[in-house]
């Protein structure tokens, strides 16, 4: 009989892993999103992409730019949120900090970016969950 | 038991399945329709099944045009990658062939005469599902574990054999389980969709609001002047730019003049974020109405509407000649301007069932057609209403009668004088028949007023009349 519990303890394993295999693709993940236009070309990292406080990173990797700031939009329920002024540390890379997600939802974030070559609103749409 | 339905319930919780604007996947093209260059054409993108693969790129005329080419530039939002070609409208066009080389955001730039047009849209490429890999991992397993516990059974190990058998039980479990609910569970986004929410709250996104001007402010008649729509969204303020393919078109732009005897039903440009334009020319001074139908991603059609006013100049009447001389000539515009461009068709009346329409019921309306109609706007007709003070405006699709003939049923909502069109396609046309129809009260007898007052030939337009 116990050798039958290991066949069941067996199946409940293999449930468990289906389980796994299936909900992983719902964890929050970093964010890392690239988009490209006529005179930038913008990479958004957030690492913790979650309501509330976050950071993003902005790494400029087409055209010059001199100010980067973020804003975001919640399509489906009509938020938009103030805009952020990223800080520039290093030639092409920005950070903001701020509340740009106020809830978890899909999001559209504005990179507006200035410089040089002039100015250009990019955007990415990105699922925030909790 | 439990088991099972907590892998189903997280299943169903955990897969969304991704939004349908403007996705290109295989077998499902995307169709736009463009006023551009004095055409009416629409733009059609074929899906790939992979990435790097090819996109094809058609552009379908609907009436005859000549050497008109469009440039096609299709670029990655992501990268920045760009890739360019020609093509040609036709009515059956010869598909430009383009390598895309990932999935995700992009926009084909539109470009004829002196118009550019940018569709964004999204290439999409559907990837095995997780259930499929279980199904066939757990049978896999199984199949070897059970072809071991039988060998090993056979060499008299108990206890090995159990071990193999339990794996066994393990793989069928899992496949069994995944084979069972599958069916109940929503496929994978494809690779390159839009991240859709996992718990949708909100049922449709908040309204739009047009501004809409001409440019010039103030055009003359007979002059091409560029009508421009910008739509802001009510809650935020900003540009509306996610609109779908709403009956194949970004928007729907139906201007016609106070009286009625002018009328174009366009489909205009996105010239940027939030804004749509078209040119147009209109042949006598007065006051116009422009009713815009769209429809934002995840929401319902909805309507903007708006006026503006063509001015008389001293050169008017000679204009006005112009435009005349240019309807008989049936000659397709690659100028950018559209003209009137029309020549009078046979004639036909509608028949309504009941003849006197009444408000609040059903009415019928029948007309014959030409053998031959095709499908325009992902419909065989399409019935346009307005109210004459352009108070009322209402767009009906044609219901698959059998033979030729197109059949519209309406409600009109109250009693009064409304203008009428019904459009088709033929092979190389768009059909436009005016009329007219009262409607009475439901109350009230009017047996001496008469249905249906044509307010001018029908006409066959090698443009968007």
């Amino acid at each position: 009989m116990k050798r039958w519990h290991a066949v069941a303890a067996a199946a409940l394993v293999a449930a468990a892993v289906a389980l796994y295999v299936v909900n992983r693709s719902a964890a929050a993940e970093p964010i890392n999103l690239t988009t490209t236009g006529t005179r930038y070309a913008a990479t958004v990292r957030i690492a913790d992409p979650v309501p509330g406080r976050v950071t993003v990173e902005v790494t400029v990797s087409k055209g010059n730019a001199d100010t980067v700031a973020l804003s975001a939009v919640m399509a489906e329920m009509g938020h938009s949120t103030p805009e952020i002024s990223a800080t520039r540390r290093e030639p092409g890379r920005f950070v903001a900090v701020g509340e740009l997600f106020p809830m978890s939802g899909v999001w559209e974030l504005s990179i507006r970016l200035d410089g040089p070559a002039g100015e250009e609103q990019l955007a990415v749409k990105t699922l925030i969950a909790k | 038991m439990i088991r099972v339905l907590c892998l189903a319930a997280a299943l169903v919780l955990v897969l969304a399945t991704p939004a349908a604007a403007h996705n290109v996947t295989a077998g499902a093209d995307l169709r736009i329709a463009q006023t551009i260059a004095g055409a009416e054409v629409t733009v059609v993108i074929k899906g790939t099944t992979r990435v790097p693969g090819p996109l094809r790129i058609g552009v379908v005329a609907y009436q005859p045009v000549s050497g008109l080419r469009f440039g096609l530039e299709v670029r990655s939002v992501e990268d920045g990658h760009t890739v360019t070609g020609t093509a040609e409208a036709t009515a059956n066009p010869q598909y430009t062939q383009l390598q895309v080389e990932r999935t995700g955001p992009h926009e084909l730039k539109l470009s004829a005469g002196n118009e550019t047009a940018v569709i964004p849209f999204r290439v999409l490429v559907e990837r095995g599902s997780a259930g499929e890999l279980l199904i066939y991992g757990g049978l896999f397993v199984a199949a070897i574990l059970l072809v071991g516990g039988l060998l090993t059974g056979a060499t008299a190990r108990p206890g090995r054999t159990m071990a193999l058998v339990a794996g066994a039980a393990a793989g069928v479990t899992v496949a069994a389980m995944v084979i069972a609910f599958e069916s109940q569970v929503p496929a994978p986004p494809p690779a390159g969709a839009a991240p859709t929410p996992t718990t949708s709250a909100a049922a449709g996104r908040p309204y739009a609001q047009a501004r809409m001007e001409t440019v010039p402010a103030r055009p003359d008649a007979g002059e091409t002047f560029t009508l421009r729509v910008d739509l802001v969204d009510g809650n935020t303020g900003r540009p509306v730019d996610d609109l779908t393919a709403h009956h194949e078109a970004l928007a729907h732009l139906v201007v016609t003049s106070e009286d009625g005897r002018y009328f174009r039903h366009v489909h205009p440009l996105r010239t940027a974020p939030g804004r749509l334009e078209v040119r147009l020319s209109a042949d006598r001074p007065g006051r116009y109405l422009a009713h815009t139908e769209f429809e934002r991603e995840d929401s319902g059609g909805q309507l903007v509407a708006a006026d503006f006013t063509v001015g008389e100049t001293a050169t008017a009447s000679d204009k006005a000649s112009d435009m005349a001389s240019e309807k008989a000539s049936d000659k397709a515009e690659t100028t950018g301007s559209t003209g009137v461009s029309a020549q009078a068709g046979t004639t036909v009346a509608p028949r309504l069932q009941p003849a006197v329409p009444v408000a609040g019921r059903p009415t019928m309306i029948e007309l014959d057609t030409p053998a031959g109609v095709r499908t325009w706007l992902g419909m065989t007709g399409h019935l346009l209403i307005r109210s004459q003070d352009g108070a009322f405006f209402g767009h009906v699709h044609e219901m698959g009668a059998p033979g030729s003939r197109a059949r519209f049923t309406f409600s009109f909502p109250a009693p009064g004088r409304y203008l009428a069109w019904i459009q088709y396609a033929t092979a190389d046309r768009i059909v436009t028949v005016p009329f007219t129809v009262n409607v009475t009260a439901s109350e009230a007898q009017w047996p001496h007023r008469r249905p249906s007052d044509h307010i001018g030939d029908p006409v066959t337009t090698s443009e968007t009349q």
